[in-house]
């Protein structure tokens, strides 16, 4: 029995139990994953899980309950906990029922064959790749190396009629290498996420991450304030642009009045040259989908547009209160699909995309007279309330006429990133994904980026 | 432990594991989301598993799975020593394990009132009620959150160790977002701990909301705090994040067989002010790191980390114990059954001093005085620090002045640590969930201290 055709199995079986309406999202994941430590194998995982969230409604009742499939006497009780649970909710006067309209089809490059095939030891021919690439470069070895592979099913079904199934696979990796010994010592740290195996370039990211350590290790304590123009590297921008823009256009924060960008559809939020879309439909996209995770079909969309705020993303249920379209419920994280029919669908981007320029990182740095490069932080955190952020720079190299200069450490990167929306000095052109920081929905599309009015603050 | 464990053991030592383990998980929670008076969730969820692992000269292969079959147990159990004899015959370096568990014990949760027992109803009304004591004037949103977890645990090795479990916690959330014009202010405050229902009933949700809302009005009238070196007067939320990111972390054992710790060196010697103690305690009553036992079957343990001052020990499972032979200390953790065991923190804090928080205050002729959190992170091998503060107040001739937005402290650590000059007697631990250096891998921890002053480097805001 394939345990996914359980789905409209429990819809049927709410249904009968007296729920008015039901919906069921069952999804099945496969993961290996392989840990590299001090430059060997040290762990690997082989793992494998089935589990169903399952959301009923009776008048204006909601529940939802979720529980592991492992068999199917595993349905009737999550029904029973469900019905249970309607007895003990306040009626919601804002419910108006479930999703209604499924897409059709696959997202080419989505999902991959070969990757899904690809068990433990196949991981560990990539693994062992990077760490060969990483410790070519004389006095670096790799501490600690994380690599995880996903495949994963799902199917979403509903009493509207709906029943859609999607599949996907994912390859992770939190990487890090350190040059010297003792203590003189620097950390380099890269991550990388793709739909597929093939497409990660694990001895490219070994270099890079012995070149990060190599250069932390190199780098000096930085003393005063430098504000000048900040180019940062897709890796850390895209964490920024998910905290913010992403959080900010979550149809849920807007209907809560969480969020800095309530009421200002039409309103400039960005430099001109800043356009940003939610594309579901993107060939390849980590979160890729022609349904999203309550069923409803998806539709690419322009959130800014020459620096003016579009529009939000959202539910089916944030979508009818916002007179918004809906098709942007998502459960499965873009680093990590664990857990994903735990909770409830979320009000979130999906492939959120910044639309390139033509520069390189070459030609961005080529322009800054006076200002810093920022490769990596450590952790790109901001309050997506305020905009303000101040992070820790790991990586960065000091920029002046165009130039690479020294590199330092033990400063912050100061600004605000919403007037930083709006200060964008250069875009790049290369784009890369990057999921949130701590693996909820949502992967950003970004490429480097140069920013004024941020300034570097150092020892004093 | 029931027959198809018995089977897989079997099959772990026949496939050729010099030693293994499997672990039995059953996970019920109960979660409420109230914003703005009306239920955003309600979720009852339970998840059931089991993983096994291989150890195999010194590499360790895991498998699990959800299934109730016996013979997918066994499958696992030969997968996982498959897996671990390839990654031995890969090149990495034999090691013995320590202190493996051996005979039966069954540990109890210390809970008086079972949080199942509680009605949903009950729960909803806590959010609610919240909720509406959160309102007021400028709060644009609120959202009021109840959380309960209870996972109930079976363990058994090759050796013959047998251990049952359960760990129970509960935890009530509020936010408010205060909005003037266009500027918002969060602020936000979780009350949690290790204990059944009988936690919730001490808590007061009205004045919780109520002192959570004027705390984000408040902080529409903040400033933006000074930036650069600053006499920096850390609230018990900012010292339990330089415990935990930067000397917790890296005191964690496999950091220091990886010699990628900053403090792989340091045993005996001086790494802060005289000042200064550090401990990691699982068995702290109450604690939201608080565990029975680790996720390999090894009691909790108070390690003490600094003694005024002087550096002592490490944390450790039963692998770093082997390595650097040394006893285990109930670290080894995992996030859920399908999950590798990492050295992991427990509840992590600085050890309260002799000053009286309002003696250093008056003290303190020019400075920052934090309030609450919101994130950090580690930097094992460098030893850097990163907090996010929620909030913070200038302190000018003693008192308490201006309320400053929140700011990001950082530094090197031990020079921090060896600038503390005061430690007050008021103590305060905190709940959160720490994650190992990944997107994934998270478990419950506390962290805490008393309010330490020193010099710390403050920007942001």
């Amino acid at each position: 029995m394939d345990l996914l055709d359980l789905a409209p199995d429990a819809v049927k079986k709410a249904l009968a139990a007296g729920a008015e309406q039901a919906e069921a999202y069952a999804i099945r994941y496969a993961t290996r994953h392989v840990y590299m430590e001090d430059d060997v194998p040290k762990v690997a995982e082989d793992r494998e899980e089935t589990g169903l969230g399952l959301k009923v409604a009776q008048g204006k009742r909601v529940a939802f309950t979720s529980t592991t499939l492992a068999r199917a006497s595993d349905v009737p009780a999550a029904v029973r906990t469900a019905i249970r649970g309607l007895a003990q909710v306040p009626e919601d006067p804002d419910f108006a029922g479930l999703a209604t309209a499924a897409g059709r089809g696959e997202v080419a490059a989505v999902y991959d064959a070969a990757t899904a095939e690809t068990g433990v030891d196949g991981l560990l021919e990539g693994a062992q790749d990077f760490v060969r690439a990483a410790v070519e470069t004389k006095g670096v070895s790799v501490p600690k190396a994380t690599f995880r592979l996903q495949a994963y099913a799902q199917r979403i079904a509903n009493s509207n009629g709906i029943d859609a199934s999607h599949r996907g696979t994912l390859v992770f990796g939190y990487l890090t290498a350190k040059a010297g010994s003792g203590s003189d010592v620097g950390e380099g740290i890269v991550h990388g996420v793709r739909p597929a195996l093939r497409n990660l370039d694990f001895p490219e990211l070994g270099r890079t991450c012995a070149r990060r350590a190599k250069e932390n290790r190199e780098a000096e304590t930085y003393h005063g304030k430098l504000a000048g123009v900040a180019v940062l590297d897709p890796e850390e921008i895209g964490a920024l642009f998910l905290q913010s823009v992403g959080a900010a256009v979550a149809g849920q924060n807007i209907q809560k009045k969480r969020s800095p960008w309530v009421g200002k559809v039409g309103q400039e939020v960005g430099s001109a040259s800043l356009t940003i879309r939610d594309k579901p439909r993107m060939p390849g996209g980590i979160l890729s989908a022609t349904s999203d995770d309550e069923g409803a079909a998806t539709k690419d969309r322009t959130l800014v547009g020459a620096g003016i705020l579009k529009g939000y993303v959202a539910d089916t249920y944030h979508a009818r209160l916002l007179g918004a379209e809906a098709g942007n419920a998502l459960r499965r994280g873009a680093a990590s699909l664990e857990g994903a029919y735990l909770h409830p669908a979320e009000n979130a981007v999906s492939n959120l995309v910044l639309e390139p320029g033509v520069k390189s990182l070459e030609d961005l740095l080529a322009e800054v007279d006076r200002g810093v490069y920022v490769e990596k932080f450590a952790a790109p955190e901001l309050n997506p309330f305020s905009g303000a952020f101040a992070c820790e720079v790991r990586n960065a190299t000091l920029i002046e006429k165009g130039e690479r200069k020294a590199h330092v450490k033990y400063a912050l990167l100061t600004g605000n990133f919403y007037d930083g929306l709006k200060n964008v000095d250069g875009i790049g052109r290369d784009l890369t994904p990057v999921p949130t920081f701590y693996g909820s929905p949502g992967c950003a599309y970004v490429p480097p980026m140069a920013f004024a009015g941020f300034e570097l603050v150092g020892q004093t | 432990m029931s027959d198809p464990f018995s089977a897989a053991l079997r099959a772990l030592e026949t496939a050729g594991a010099t030693f293994g383990d499997l672990r039995k998980e059953d996970r019920r929670a109960f979660a409420v989301r109230m914003a703005n008076g009306q239920v955003e969730s309600v979720n009852e969820m339970r998840r059931s598993g089991w993983g096994v692992r291989a150890f195999v000269d010194g590499a360790w292969g895991y498998a699990s799975g959800t299934s109730g079959k016996a013979s997918d147990l066994v499958a696992a159990a030969k997968r996982a020593t498959a897996i671990a004899k390839a990654n031995a015959a890969a090149g990495v370096p034999k090691t013995r394990l320590r202190g493996i568990p051996t005979g039966t014990k069954t540990y109890r949760a210390a809970v008086r009132i079972e949080p199942a027992d509680i009605g949903g109803e009950e729960k909803v009304a806590l959010a609610g009620e919240l909720c509406t004591a959160l309102a007021g004037e400028r709060i644009a949103s609120t959202l009021g959150f109840y959380n309960e977890a209870e996972q109930r645990c079976e363990l058994a090795n090759t050796a013959g160790g047998r251990r049952t479990w359960r760990e129970v916690r509960v935890r009530l959330g509020a936010q408010a977002i205060a909005q003037e014009g266009d500027r918002q202010e969060m602020a936000i405050e979780i009350k949690d701990a290790s204990a059944g229902w009988e936690f919730i009933k001490t808590l007061d949700p009205v004045a919780f909301g109520r002192e959570m809302g004027q705390e984000a009005r408040e902080r529409l009238r903040a400033i933006k705090p000074p930036a650069g070196l600053q006499t920096v007067i850390l609230d018990p939320d900012a010292s339990g994040l330089l415990a935990h990111e930067v000397m917790g972390h890296a005191s964690e054992g496999d950091e220091i067989v990886k010699r990628r710790s900053f403090l792989s060196t340091v045993v005996g010697k001086r790494v802060g002010s005289s000042l200064v103690t550090m401990f990691d305690d699982g068995t702290l009553p109450g604690g939201h790191g608080t565990i029975p036992v680790d996720s390999e079957g090894t009691p909790a343990h108070k390690t003490t980390i600094i003694d005024r001052g002087v550096y002592q020990g490490y944390m450790q499972s039963l692998e770093t114990a082997g390595s650097l032979k040394v006893r285990p200390t109930g670290n080894g953790r995992a996030q859920d059954f399908g999950r590798r065991v990492w050295v992991r923190m427990t509840n992590t804090y600085f050890a309260p001093g002799r000053d009286a928080k309002d003696d250093i205050l008056a003290d303190t002729k020019d400075g920052i005085l934090t309030k609450g959190w919101i994130s950090g992170m580690e930097d094992i091998v460098g030893g850097g620090f990163q907090a996010v503060t929620m909030s913070g107040f200038l302190v000018q001739d003693g008192e308490i002045a201006q309320r400053v937005r929140g700011m990001t402290l950082t530094g090197k650590a031990l020079a921090i640590l060896k600038s503390v000059d005061r430690v007050s007697k008021e103590f305060a631990m905190q709940g959160g969930t720490c994650g190992k250096g990944e997107a994934d891998d998270y478990v419950p921890v506390g962290t805490g201290g008393p309010y330490m002053r020193a010099k710390v480097v403050v920007g942001g805001g």
